[in-house]
């Protein structure tokens, strides 16, 4: 073949044609390398990022036993009909798959017969917000209403019913105020690698629940979900399967606290019952109160409402943050100072003529016709104010304020429970700073018999009745007897704690037990109607005014600790408003104790 | 008989490795339109079974065009390109709009695209204009003649609209002029008049168009619009990292990311490049590389100058597609609507690269006749 220039330059060009398309070819597979080896990583992430969502999965929260094993808080399942947004997905505009969506709440309105009251809104939201969870559209339904589910919808594509694990109180209002309630708490959000879904998370909200709440709350698990590009789940990816809580003994007795409440009866007021040989909390009653169950799944507005302006507290907790002067009950303590001091003679008598003068003023024994000279013993029975303010006097108020608060008054007793206030054991500082005047006798006086400025708890009350039973040894009240993993296991024993060794002299805490013995067993006892047969039962009463004088409202307490010999109760009882400690707070004690040695009894043979 | 013979020796004297590499191409579209539009089952999906069925249809035709002479298809290359011009005029009366744009027919039942046989008609009579003997490129008249057989159906194209594939003519036509003897300060004219252009063309430009040239500068400027898709195949080829996600599992793929409407046909790229990362990339690149340095070589081969302009134009075609198909799913070049030559889903386009492909071979195949 022959070739001139233009040919040869026509192959030339054919050539040149070559070398610019494999030059182009060149950059491409240049910058293909780029992107997908150089910069790969990153646009995995990109990838990841927008595909992957993380669902937490919350934890079963432990349970609360008694001290007997009974359930006190428990885990129900609660049925939920959820609607799945995704199955109802119509083609077009969301607007159409909203439309779609109340169609289908209305025609399930029927079903169940109960309204659901979702708003177009709120399904907007979830659409936009969480579209791979369920929308949940009722909760808590009742066995009927599951059953025409069942019965009639059971099958409807994009519904489905769900046990949802909600919290239970068996013993409904026993106890409420001790185990406290559960709410909805937001979650805490991890920043690294933040929840897309999640439901709101169960968290204790007051009392045990909450104390105990890091015992009892499950730990999370989460689960990685791939959504495609408008939303829709495709497939779980990855899931860490969530822990239940810790299950918590207590160391209550539903029984007695049952007791306790029903002795309360109407009135507002509190009962504590310790077992003095280790601090146990056997009973923590707080009247009036109300319906933990009533909390679940949420608080009602209306009902938190009510509760929160009642005048009568129904959610204060009087056991552990109601303050009471303790009145006639704290001459134990005016006693074992005396006692101790060394600078009281037990057999020393006062004259008790029904009034005490002291300088201008003039103070009233309860008992106007007067007392007659007593000794000590006597004066504990007969609860005689006049020898109370001899011995006040005698030893001064330096030592009344050291035994009061040695024996556990004016400081927290540390009991595992929110809200606990500390009381007020006044002295001269004290006075000085919050009305701006020096302590005089009579202050002494006031605070001998349990008046004044002195504030105290139930719960104090009961413990300080527990030294007294036990002899000397202040414990820690408790609530928690042990803890185990959920499930059956064995629970775990804490031991006892003891805050004080009080290191009386066995003589003097002697006569003291005795002449509270007395005040139930002696001919002239303030609560002689305590007496039970077969039991021997020790106690004080309490009177203490509180308000404007004219009003003459009264607490009524009394104090008692049972078998005398060994003492395994000691109780602290409060009637807010009362007549007087042994006529108000007596027979109710009679009662309490009645009931808790027919259980005791039971218990033992059975 | 005698025809008989020379058929099969037509087929004999094929390039075989071009052949192969196309072949390749088309197993491998195949494989990846199954993979992007497979949905739970395990059947093949109703776009795979038709794929098959086009590619069966294109490799027939293929080795028709191979059998058949190409000098004889240059003699009724009038009555193509007219039979062309036609169709598209045709598209203004019987025209289905189809996401825009009137491009598609309906023609004695067959579903067709007179774009893309008007482009390879247009090859086909350029290439025996330019090839006429005595015929000078550098001659004003004789390349206003042949700037103005590209411009009509560059123009009725236009008029669909469909910028992208009337695009394709533009290099084509520029690829074959330069191989006819286009004198270099022309090639320097065009470049300047095209870059003039540019300015008031950009006015021209429909919104859509105009969004997405400015898309492509800022692909963040409306990430679940126009920028959408821009985005999502530079992180399905970008996760492909090395060696890909597998077979048949490229999460932007599943997950609805790549939009199922247009992974199968413009962004099978992005499916390829995610499952099978850039080894697969370069593979695919170098089979194209292949293809095209085959009709350059028919093109260097060819015993006279229509087969070498015709090579040379097939050749410019699949490239321009080829490039920038790619390149749109990495950044370098605007989003257009460019199939991926043999791979991408889609029966007209299939069919005519497999015609042209065949013309290229039979180019080559009738080297050493006289």
């Amino acid at each position: 073949m022959k070739r001139n220039r233009p040919f040869d330059d026509e192959f030339l060009r054919v050539r040149v044609v070559l070398a610019v398309m494999m030059l182009f070819f060149l950059v491409l597979g240049g910058r293909l390398w780029h992107v997908q080896v150089t910069r790969g990583p990153s646009f995995e992430q990109d990838q990841l990022k927008q595909s992957l969502r993380r669902v937490r999965l919350p934890g079963v929260r432990g349970r609360l036993f008694d001290r007997h094993g009974e359930i006190v808080a428990d885990n129900r399942p609660s049925y939920t009909v959820s609607i799945y947004l995704e199955e109802l997905r119509q083609p077009g505009k969301w607007e159409k798959t909203i439309n779609r969506v109340e169609a289908l709440v209305q025609e399930l309105e029927g079903v169940l017969g109960v309204p659901a009251s979702l708003s177009r809104e709120e399904i907007r939201t979830h659409i936009h917000r969480r579209l791979p969870l369920p929308l949940v559209a009722w909760r808590d339904l009742g066995p009927e209403a599951v059953a025409r589910f069942a019965e009639q919808a059971g099958r409807k594509p994009g519904v489905e019913i769900q046990a949802e694990s909600v919290r239970v109180y068996p013993f409904k209002r026993a106890a409420a105020h001790a185990l406290g309630y559960v709410g909805r708490a937001d979650i805490e959000q991890n920043e690294e690698e933040p929840y897309h879904y999640y439901l709101p998370e169960v968290a204790g909200r007051s009392g045990l629940e909450k104390v105990l709440d890091p015992y009892l709350r499950g730990e999370e698990g989460g689960r990685l979900l791939r959504v495609d590009a408008t939303g829709y789940r495709r497939y779980d990816f990855k899931q860490r399967e969530p822990q239940p809580g810790r299950d918590v003994m207590l160391t209550m007795d539903m029984r007695i606290q049952q007791i306790a409440e029903r002795v309360l009866g109407e009135d507002a007021g509190s009962v504590v019952v310790l077992d003095p040989r280790n601090g146990d909390v056997l009973a923590l009653a707080s009247n009036p109160g109300f319906d933990p169950n009533e909390f679940v799944p949420s608080i009602p507005a209306r009902l938190w409402e009510t509760l929160n302006t009642d005048e009568r507290a129904p959610m204060l907790n009087r056991a552990v943050a109601g303050g009471y002067a303790p009145g006639s009950t704290f001459k134990t303590v005016t006693a074992l100072a005396g006692l101790e001091s060394g600078r009281c003679d037990p057999n020393e008598h006062h004259n008790c003529p029904g009034y005490f003068q002291l300088g201008r003023a003039t103070f009233r024994c309860w008992y106007h016709a007067g007392h007659g000279s007593i000794p000590l013993r006597r004066a504990i029975e007969q609860s005689c104010n006049i020898y109370f303010f001899h011995m006040g006097l005698e030893i001064g108020q330096p030592r009344l304020h050291e035994m009061a608060t040695r024996m556990g008054l004016g400081a927290k007793t540390g009991i595992d429970l929110d809200f606990e206030i500390a009381g007020l054991v006044p002295d001269d500082r004290w006075k000085r700073r919050t009305q701006n005047d020096a302590w005089r006798d009579g202050d002494t006086c006031n605070v001998s018999i349990g008046q004044g400025a002195l504030v105290v708890t139930p719960l104090q009350m009961a413990s300080l009745t527990s030294v007294i039973a036990n002899g000397g040894k202040l414990y820690r009240p408790r609530l928690v007897r042990g803890v185990r993993e959920f499930g059956d296991g064995p629970f775990s024993q804490q031991p006892p704690e003891v805050v004080r060794d009080m290191n009386w002299d066995p003589a003097h805490i002697q006569l003291v037990r005795e002449g509270m013995r007395d005040v139930v067993n002696g001919t002239r006892g303030t609560a002689r109607r305590v007496a039970l047969p077969g039991i021997s039962i020790a106690g004080k009463t309490g009177t203490a005014e509180f308000g404007r004088k004219d009003e003459r409202k009264r607490h009524a307490w009394m104090i008692a600790f049972a078998p005398f010999d060994a003492p395994r109760y000691a109780v602290a009882l409060l009637v807010d408003e009362g007549i007087s400690g042994g006529e108000t707070a007596a027979p109710r004690m009679r009662e309490l104790m009645r009931g808790i040695f027919e259980a005791d009894d039971s218990e033992a043979r059975g | 008989m005698r025809s008989g013979t020379h058929i099969v020796a037509a087929w004999k004297r094929m390039d075989w490795l071009t052949a192969a590499s196309m072949f390749a191409l088309v197993v491998v579209g195949i494989l990846f339109i199954f993979s992007a539009s497979h949905q739970d089952d395990a059947q093949l999906s109703e776009l795979t079974q038709r794929q098959i069925v086009w590619a069966l249809a294109g490799i027939a035709v293929f080795f028709g065009a191979v059998a058949m002479d190409y000098r004889s298809a240059g003699r009724v290359a009038w009555a193509v390109y007219a039979g062309c011009i036609v169709l598209l005029l045709l598209l203004f009366v019987i025209g289905k709009k189809v996401h825009g744009a009137t491009s598609w027919m309906s023609l004695f039942g067959i579903q067709l695209q007179p774009s893309e046989l008007a482009k390879l008609g247009t090859i086909l009579l350029l290439a025996r204009f330019l090839s006429e003997p005595a015929r000078d490129v550098a001659h004003l008249r004789s390349l206003g003649i042949a700037l103005a057989l590209v411009g009509l159906p560059f123009l009725l194209i236009l008029q669909q609209p469909d910028f992208g594939t009337a695009s394709t003519l533009l290099p084509l036509a520029l690829a074959m002029l330069f191989v006819a003897g286009l004198p270099l300060r022309y090639i320097a004219i065009v470049a300047i008049v095209g870059a003039m252009a540019a300015v008031p063309g950009w006015f021209l430009l429909d919104d859509y168009q105009r969004e997405r040239v400015l898309v492509f500068f800022d692909p963040g400027r409306d990430p679940r619009g126009t920028g959408w898709n821009s985005i999502q195949s530079g992180i399905a080829v970008g996760s492909g990292g090395w060696t890909g996600k597998g077979y048949m599992m490229g999460t932007q793929n599943i997950l609805g990311f790549l939009p199922r409407t247009v992974a199968p046909t413009d962004f099978i790229f992005s499916v390829i490049a995610e499952e099978t990362g850039f080894v697969g990339s370069a593979v695919l690149l170098l089979l194209f590389a292949v293809l095209l340095a085959g009709c350059i070589r028919a093109a260097l081969a060819s015993r006279d100058k229509f087969g070498r302009l015709l090579a040379v134009g097939v050749a410019a075609l699949l490239f321009f597609h080829v490039f920038v198909n790619m390149a749109m799913t990495v950044g370098l070049v605007p989003i257009t609507g460019l199939p991926l030559p043999l791979v991408s889903y889609g029966g007209s386009f299939m069919i005519c690269t497999m015609a042209g492909l065949g013309l290229v071979q039979s180019v080559y195949a009738r080297r050493f006749r006289r």
